[in-house]
């Protein structure tokens, strides 16, 4: 006689059940991962209300700080009492807050605790001003006065003269930015490689050559004298303009217009002007470089350098391990040296990633970087080309990493080609190799977009291993501009993952550099998605096309 | 030539295969039986006798139009290939034959209603009688090579055809003679020759039964093939096997 | 190089053999002598397309043939029967050398089509494929347009001239008997066909290159009846033109197409001659017990 229990277990139910469960488990993980990042780092742009926080100081003197509530957390009443604020007794913990104050030149630090009991009262005043600048942080305070060329503006419809003032600066930073990044990176560039030719001349005594060399030095140089010269009077025109304002202690400062990136009321924004405030901070986080030890601004080269580094490894992996495949299945007679490859082979996506770092630093870097620079680039020397971590060595490390799984998936994919297939093509009068081209490669397509996938989605979250062969903090350029070659593989480059790494735990000012930290996770993996659905796709479209023999 | 005796993977088949063959058998002993009690009926004069003869032979029919179609059947089915094929083929002709042999005899046997009647001839029956016994050995023969599926003992029989038709011959000729002597005669010494005629026949179809068997056998078909050369063939096959 | 030869039954030769029949219209009106060779009674002129010398092949230490000889005659329908694993397969195999594909496979004696050993190693398989086409069990189209299935061959020749392929691709499929069925989707996908279909694009993609001999390996075992007709038709059609080879596990079916037929068993040739004779008296208890189904 079974129990219900062993017929509910014969019945195979408890097996379905957890299976369900453990679908269920990965699932709830996997979108509590994302959501904790989308909200932590989503929230980040969305203008906060500014409040005039009211707090009794030690003695009976008073203060007001004027900022954003950025954290609370509840804590015991003695650790407080231990930080200097008063609590009255029996009280056993406290709520405190975390206070984004900003005004980081004033002289105090942007973010400050304060205790629930210290707090007199909370206001949020519609006429509070945030000035985000490209210095020092954001700036909180009252419109105090608009100076042009130090002589003040007169009161009325001070908002409207605003905006004109900050149009004006855009425009000619944009200006003075073009000269820079373009023009004198003309410049610059035409005299590198002047200087270089002059050392290829060497000691040889070629006087035509050597004046041709001076005479276009100089041209250049006078051009630069031009340039250099107008950036100046651009500069101090873009100063002219001030922005006075007064902070909640009755302190002023000074802010000229080409130091604001933005300035607005938050308290006094409607709901739709919150909205194009989020998406011109999303614009900006996605487009702008950053500012601020990376702390504020954009991420555009480490989105721009993951993207472009993801895709050269892909370059190159692909048909690295394509080939790979296909001889190991293909043409390698079966034997103890073939399994011994694929068990290398296999065991090469075992190794630690950090340690393709340090083969990719010793080998690639050093070792095949500097025969190329001494072979290719001597003149340079002995400053290092491709003699130093770059984007190219990060994606041939990377694609070292990588090319396991694209090895084993495209093999699989060849195996799985029905022998009929081949023998069907071999039979036409084909060759071998005529069979593979024609045939066997197109049909095997899907399997090697797949490794691609998988080796896309590990290549673009490894940062251990990049940052020894190219990830900068800070790169001065990005890898792809308008100076030839254009495409410049040497270049260090930003990554994303590195970016989340140095923002979060290497920046001075932990605080503030949280919520970027989110954001930036959650583009980073915004953009691996991408990159997968974007391969998926690709495969899924090849898949049907060689829908042949699978049934 | 290859007789297989071992089964088929089907059994069934070979059941079926037995059922024909047993139920030829069981038909070749029925028109041999009639034969039998014809030549009884003949030498005896017994009328009626030969007028149950005669009924008889619906039962010869029957048992042909029901192999028949157990041979369609055989054909449908199971596609037989080789001996089997080679069997289904021959039992088809034999119970053809058979039935012709059946209808030769039930020829015989009206012609007996007729001449007990109008008797006595007797003395024109003594070469016709003896033509009888003479094809009833031979069919016998023929069944008898087809049941033990041995070719030797059928091409033996089908060389006794030969001598049916000189003594045919010779009956005609005696016929002939009584006819001439007497014309007076004619109508009753007729009556002898068909009679004579269809033994001669029941000779011919029992000729055709043992090439059937032959064929079943060797799987060569000696129809309009001198029977020494047959002979020939078959001894040089035995000495090569 | 072309023979005349004697005697397709190059193995068993018996001299006092009669052409054994079921029909006999056909015999009765000739006088046919009771010694007769059998190439009298099959047409008269007949050339050989490949021939089998003394041939044996090894999977690595196990024989799978054992010393076959026999003579495969010209634009004529030689089938090969016999139980499964008994090297039929694998003899149509070393027609176009496919067998080279499995590791260990070694080969010993010789096969000449039109008197060139085509197992010498100086042959170019390639181009002998060209001259053996093949066709499968089951149907394997490749993932591509009917059209680019069918001009796969001439593309691998080097042929990219649209006309040219047009041409030949329309061909093909009419000889395949297909042209009727796809001629308004030959730019269609070849998988979208169904089974039968798809086999004689196969047919159509073998003779694209026109062939001198079609293999078929049991070509229809994977097809309902209807479409196995349709393909039996075929192969009768064909025959104008082309040398034929079939495999197959169907007796009736070698029965109904071929000329010739081999009865293969354990990696022998137990017996080959006309497909007539060969099904209504085989010579061997093998053979017999073979087509009739009984216990070996």
């Amino acid at each position: 006689m079974r129990t219900n229990f062993q017929q509910w277990v014969a019945s195979g139910s408890p097996w379905i059940w957890m299976t369900a469960g453990g679908v269920s488990l990965s699932l709830v993980m996997v979108f509590g991962l994302l959501f904790l990042i989308a909200a932590n780092g989503l929230g980040y742009f969305w203008p906060g209300k500014v409040a005039a926080i009211t707090v009794q100081g030690s003695a009976d003197t008073q203060e007001v700080l004027l900022g954003e509530i950025a954290d609370r957390e509840t804590v015991s009443a003695t650790r407080v009492r231990e930080s200097g604020a008063k609590v009255p007794a029996g009280i056993d913990t406290v709520e405190r807050f975390l206070i984004k104050v900003g005004n980081r030149d004033m002289g105090h630090p942007d973010f400050r605790w304060v205790a629930e009991t210290e707090i007199k009262k909370i206001e949020y005043p519609p006429g509070v001003i945030v000035a985000e600048r490209t210095e020092w942080g954001n700036f909180y305070g009252f419109l105090s006065e608009l100076r042009d060329g130090g002589r003040p503006l007169p009161g009325a419809s001070l908002a409207a003269k605003i905006t004109q003032c900050m149009a004006r600066s855009d425009a000619l930073k944009a200006e003075i930015k073009q000269l820079e990044r373009i023009d004198v990176g003309h410049i610059n560039a035409g005299l590198e490689r002047l200087r270089l030719r002059t050392r290829a001349l060497g000691k040889i005594e070629a006087s035509t050559a050597r004046d041709e060399i001076a005479a276009k030095r100089e041209s250049l140089e006078a051009e630069f004298a031009v340039l250099s010269d107008r950036l100046t009077r651009l500069r101090k025109d873009a100063q002219r303009d001030t922005l006075v304002l007064e902070t909640s202690s009755g302190q002023f400062k000074d802010i000229p217009f080409d130091h604001l990136v933005r300035v607005f009321h938050p308290n006094a924004m409607s709901w739709a002007e919150k909205v194009v405030h989020y998406v011109q901070k999303v614009h900006e986080f996605t487009t702008d470089e950053p500012r601020e030890a990376n702390t504020e601004g954009g991420v555009f080269p480490a989105i721009f350098g993951t993207v472009l580094m993801v895709m050269v490894m892909s370059i190159m992996v692909t048909p690295f391990g394509v080939i790979a495949a296909i001889y190991l299945r293909e043409y390698a007679a079966p034997g103890l040296l073939t399994s011994a490859i694929r068990i290398a082979v296999n065991n090469l996506a075992g190794v630690p990633s950090v340690v393709f770092g340090v083969f990719g630093f010793g080998f690639f870097v050093y070792f095949l970087g500097g025969s190329v620079d001494r072979l290719f680039f001597a003149a340079k020397l002995p400053a290092p080309t491709f003699g130093t971590p770059g984007l190219l060595w990060s994606a041939i490390t990377l694609a070292l990493l990588t090319v396991p799984v694209v090895i084993v998936s495209t093999e699989e994919g060849l195996a799985r080609i029905p022998r009929a297939i081949r023998e069907g093509s071999l039979a036409l009068g084909a060759t071998k190799a005529e069979t593979l081209w024609r045939t066997i490669i197109p049909m095997a397509t899907p399997a090697i977009m797949t490794g691609l996938i998988l080796a896309i989605a590990r290549a673009a979250g490894e940062v251990a291993p990049l940052m020894m062969v190219g990830v900068v903090k800070l790169a001065p350029s990005l890898p792809l501009d308008g100076e030839f070659p254009f495409f410049h593989l040497d270049r260090k480059f930003m990554h994303l993952g590195f970016h989340i790494y140095d923002v979060g735990f290497q920046s001075p000012n932990v605080e503030a550099a949280r919520p970027i930290v989110y954001a930036t996770a959650f583009l980073l993996v915004v953009i691996i998605v991408a990159l997968n659905l974007t391969a998926v796709q690709i495969r899924n479209r090849l898949r049907e096309k060689y829908h042949a023999a699978d049934h | 030539m290859v007789i297989s005796r071992t089964h088929h993977i089907s059994q069934q088949f070979d059941r079926e295969l037995e059922d024909i063959r047993s139920k030829v058998l069981a038909m070749g002993g029925l028109v041999e039986d009639q034969l039998t009690r014809l030549l009884d009926a003949l030498s005896k004069r017994d009328l009626e006798s030969a007028e149950q003869i005669a009924a008889n032979d619906v039962k010869v029919n029957e048992m042909e139009k029901e192999i028949d179609r157990e041979c369609s059947g055989i054909l449908l089915r199971r596609q037989p290939a080789a001996s089997d094929l080679r069997l289904v083929l021959a039992i088809g002709k034999i119970i053809t034959d058979l039935e012709r042999v059946g209808d030769e005899v039930k020829k015989v046997a009206r012609i007996i209603m007729n001449i007990s009647i109008t008797a006595p001839h007797r003395i024109h029956y003594v070469g016709v009688l003896a033509m009888g016994y003479h094809v009833r050995r031979m069919l016998r023969a023929a069944l008898d090579a087809f049941a033990r599926m041995d070719s030797h003992a059928a091409l033996a029989a089908a060389l006794e055809d030969p001598e049916v038709d000189k003594e045919l011959e010779s009956v005609m000729r005696q016929l002939i003679t009584y006819m001439m002597e007497d014309p007076r005669n004619i109508r009753e010494v007729l009556d002898a020759v068909l009679a004579a005629r269809a033994f001669e026949r029941i000779g011919d179809h029992a000729d055709n039964i043992c090439e059937s068997a032959i064929f079943l056998v060797e799987g060569k078909d000696v129809r309009h093939v001198p029977m020494e050369d047959v002979r020939l063939s078959l001894d040089a096959r035995h000495r090569e096997d | 190089m072309q023979q005349t030869i004697k005697d397709p039954n190059i193995e068993i030769d018996a001299p006092g053999e009669i052409s054994g029949t079921m029909e006999e219209k056909q015999i009765s009106h000739r006088a046919v002598p009771l010694e007769m060779p059998l190439d009298n009674v099959q047409d008269a002129m007949q050339t050989e397309s490949f021939r089998v010398n003394n041939l044996f092949l090894y999977y690595g230490e196990k024989r799978a043939l054992n010393g076959i000889n026999m003579t495969i005659p010209e634009k004529q329908v030689t089938a090969f029967i016999g139980p499964s694993g008994c090297g039929k397969s694998t003899l149509l195999r070393c027609f176009n050398r496919l067998n080279e594909l499995i590791g260990g496979v070694r080969t010993e004696g010789e096969i000449t089509l039109k008197g060139e050993n085509i197992l010498a190693p100086s042959v170019n398989v390639a181009n002998l494929r060209r001259r053996v086409g093949m066709v499968f069990q089951k149907p394997n189209p490749f993932p591509k347009s009917i059209y680019e299935n069918v001009a796969y061959g001439l593309r691998i020749q080097g042929i990219n001239n649209r006309r040219v392929l047009d041409r030949a691709v329309e061909q093909a499929l009419r000889s395949a008997a297909l042209w009727d069925e796809v001629k308004d989707r030959v730019q269609e996908s070849a998988t979208a066909l169904s089974g039968g279909q798809q086999q004689r694009l196969v047919i159509a993609r073998a003779i694209a290159i026109e062939p001198e001999v079609l293999l078929l390996d049991e070509p229809a075992s994977a097809l309902d009846p209807i479409s196995t007709l349709k393909i039996e038709e075929l192969v009768y059609e064909l025959k104008q033109n082309y040398t034929i080879v079939i495999v197959t596990h169907n007796m009736q079916q070698a029965a109904r197409v071929s000329d010739y037929t081999a009865f293969m068993y354990m990696g022998d040739l137990i017996e080959f001659g006309d497909t007539r004779s060969l099904f209504t008296t085989p010579r061997k208890k093998q053979t017999e017990d073979y087509i009739t189904g009984r216990y070996g």
